[in-house]
């Protein structure tokens, strides 16, 4: 184990053979195996604040988390609640002539249809709004069901599809897009932000921590726990 | 290095499930079968290697290829000033954000719609070609190569977001209107068809084919 950084330790696991019992049976939960070189490794019990690492292509495995279920079920219950001004009232302005000429997620979405590029169209609505939407709720859904300790049977799907969505929803590259817009219309015009746009920020703040909160590992522990009982 | 000793799962029957990460025993036999049981943990489909993982990131990637050119000779963004139409394309946009001194932001759109496209392309054709010809060295480096393309793909969304704002926001057309021009399209398809390649790439190719002393 060795200090990494400023505030994390860094764990490598160990490389290890297969070893049958004697009735040539495996427990498979002694083993780890990293995603992208396919060592096998030695499972360990890792601690809060620790990060475990691949020992061959130096890969980050997992990264346990404090309290993962009830972050993440605060936090997307929060998101949730955000998302509707988030979508609603308009982000940014200008004011040309007198009258004011607002942006939302949508307004930019249908002007863009509205133009036959109706490819980008969607795409932004996807990553900007469709996604967004279904990572919170799927989040939502999952840790709530773990919070309370409620079996379900859909439970397996939504954290799949959780994890496979996940990198398709894109509200931080589009807060750089927010950014560079308003530093080019501001050499231009005088520019109005909206309450659309504080609800935005606290809006991605609350996303960029419900990614690190959710604990993949843990979440698929507990689901498989759930369902033995 | 001190692991040419350690197997890989796959060569001690062991796979490891792509969605839960948990480690299933594979059934005798079952090697070459095309289809597994589904993973005990998630119900989710298992995969001794991502399917047809080559195949699909190179024609992937040579769509992506071909449609860099369309996405960087075409105009991106159409800037109508008191009736005068100016084309930008997404390297004159970058110009012309530099001539109007706004050199940090002109640095931002640049690295995210020049660089990452072009690392991103270039780097997944570098692993193919260390895949295809088995390389035996530096294969910790290719691997960050891929955590890297992997991590840096979807920022380049930033100009089509950009846009998106823009097109919605100036659009008084007595005095000035921003169209998107059709490279949006075709660059809008460079991320989308490259973030695709980079899913269908598995890295563990690269490990698979290390000969081990
Ligand atoms: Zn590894
Ligand atoms: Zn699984």
């Amino acid at each position: 184990m060795k200090l990494n950084g400023w505030f994390c330790l860094k764990l490598t696991l160990t490389a290890c053979d297969v070893l049958f019992m004697h009735n040539n049976t495996l427990n498979t939960l002694a083993y780890e195996a990293c995603p992208q070189c396919d060592l096998l490794l030695k499972s360990a019990a890792v601690a809060v604040g620790i990060k475990a690492h691949c020992p061959r292509c130096g890969c980050q495995l997992y990264r346990p988390r404090h309290y993962s279920v009830e972050r993440t079920f605060a936090l997307s219950l929060t998101g949730l609640i955000l998302f509707i001004p988030v979508n609603l009232l308009p982000l940014v302005g200008i004011l040309v002539l007198g009258n004011a000429q607002e942006a939302s997620l949508w307004s930019g979405v249908s002007t863009l249809y509205a133009e036959g590029l109706w490819g980008v169209a969607i795409l932004v609505f996807l990553s900007s709004m469709a996604f967004p939407f279904l990572k919170i709720s799927l989040s939502l859904l999952v840790s709530g069901h773990l919070y309370f300790d409620k079996p379900n049977r859909y439970l397996k799907v939504w954290l799949r599809t959780l994890q496979h969505l996940d990198e398709w929803a894109m509200l931080e590259v589009y807060t750089l897009g927010i950014i560079v817009a308003c530093v080019k219309l501001a050499s231009r015009t005088e520019l109005k932000f909206g309450l659309g746009l504080a609800a935005f920020i606290a809006l991605l703040l609350v996303i960029v921590m419900l990614t690190s909160s959710l604990d993949e590992h843990l979440f698929w522990q507990r689901i498989a726990a759930l369902n033995k009982q | 290095m001190s692991f040419s000793n350690k197997k890989s799962a796959l060569k001690q029957g062991l796979i490891r499930c792509h969605h839960c990460g948990c480690i299933v025993q594979l059934p005798v036999n079952a090697l070459h079968s095309k289809h597994l049981e589904p993973c005990p943990r998630c119900d989710g489909q298992l995969h001794i290697r991502l399917p047809n993982s080559f195949q699909r990131t190179a024609a992937l990637l040579c769509s992506a290829f071909i449609l860099y050119i369309p996405a960087n000779v075409f105009p991106i963004m159409i800037v109508t000033k008191f009736g005068v139409p100016e084309h930008h394309t997404i390297i004159s946009g970058i110009i012309s954000l530099i001539n109007s001194g706004m050199v940090p932001i002109a640095t931002l759109v640049f690295i995210a719609s020049v660089l990452v496209p072009l690392i991103k392309m270039l780097g997944l054709a570098i692993l193919l070609w260390a895949v295809r010809h088995r390389w035996q060295r530096n294969m910790r480096v290719l691997t960050l190569v891929y955590r890297i393309i992997a991590f840096v793909g979807r920022w380049s969304m930033l100009d089509i977001f950009m846009i998106s704002i823009l097109v919605s926001i100036v659009s008084s057309e007595a005095l000035e209107q921003v169209l998107a021009g059709p490279a949006a399209t075709a660059f809008a398809g460079v991320v989308v068809l490259t973030m695709l390649a980079t899913n269908s790439f598995d890295p563990r190719l690269l490990w698979d084919r290390l000969r081990v002393q």
